[in-house]
């Protein structure tokens, strides 16, 4: 290692903070949208506890509100990509479950977001 | 006809270590596309040793192989592979000649372009704008693996040079 690596990670973790501390700035979603294949199959208000069930290609898909949070509690899938996921809240933030061809959307709707 | 070889030797290691890496998830998969890298020790090496145009023959071989054995000919993974094997052997070769980086440097350098490539690709393949949350993470990591390869790929190099170029 020479003085020119160091100087890349450094120029690298800087990158990498600024691109978290923009994260960071994300509106939290109110409401989810549920797609299969590109068809809007549910919309979830996410302030309601619930949990939902869709139909994807490999069988049920559960997905689960809490707390203003979604995530994909069940699926048949090989790697169970969607449900290791976990929760999301932002705008803009996806969870797509590819074998199944569902998508959950979080929508940048700007028409509700004022929680109060 | 040595040379040859050698190349066809250092395309199975790679398919090799592709394999093996597979089977060895970090975090459990909770970061889709987080890997060691393995494979990029024998292109790094392919640069340093052979050229740019056996670094190109190898890496496309191996997405083919790697993709009939495993992922799938054409399947989204394949192309991911391929975006990202293609602009990580761009961005070492240029950081090779360019800047007055070590091995290890170089080696980081590929693994961002091979996160990058695959993020880019993911975004225009799938229509999934949102993957970019990851790159950040996958910028992260890079530069420990970057670092491992590079150290490997290091060791190799002299390994080589000492005794391989004797024969």
């Amino acid at each position: 290692m020479n003085k020119n690596d160091i100087k890349l990670i450094i120029i690298v973790l800087l990158i990498t903070i600024s691109l978290f501390s923009l994260s960071l700035f994300q509106k939290k979603a109110s409401i989810a949208n549920v797609y299969y294949a590109n068809d809007l199959i549910l919309e979830i208000d996410l302030s309601i506890n619930k949990t939902y069930e869709v139909e994807g290609d490999n069988g049920k898909v559960v997905i689960e509100v809490l707390d203003n949070q979604i995530r994909v509690v069940e699926e048949n899938s090989p790697y169970h990509l969607c449900s290791k996921q976990g929760f999301i809240s932002n705008s803009g933030q996806s969870i797509i479950c590819l074998p199944n061809k569902i998508i959950i959307e979080l929508p940048n709707n700007e028409l509700d977001t004022e929680v109060s | 006809m040595k040379k040859f070889t050698r190349l066809s030797m250092l395309l199975a290691l790679s398919v090799a270590l592709n394999v093996i890496e597979a089977s060895l998830p970090l975090f459990n998969g909770y970061i889709p596309g987080l890997k060691l890298g393995l494979a990029n020790i024998v292109t790094l090496f392919i640069i340093y040793k052979f050229n740019l145009k056996d670094a190109f023959y190898v890496g496309i071989l191996r997405v083919f192989l790697v993709g009939i054995l495993r992922t799938g000919l054409f399947s989204t993974t394949f192309f991911f592979s391929l975006s990202g094997v293609l602009l990580s052997i761009v961005a070492m070769y240029l950081s090779k000649n360019l800047f007055k980086l070590s091995i290890i440097g170089v080696s980081i350098v590929g693994s961002i372009a091979h996160s990058t490539g695959q993020v880019i690709t993911s975004i225009l393949l799938l229509q999934m704008s949102s993957m970019i949350y990851y790159l950040p993470w996958l910028l992260l990591f890079s530069i420990p693996t970057g670092i491992l390869v590079g150290i490997i790929c290091k060791q190799l190099v002299k390994f080589y040079d000492e005794v391989l170029s004797f024969e």
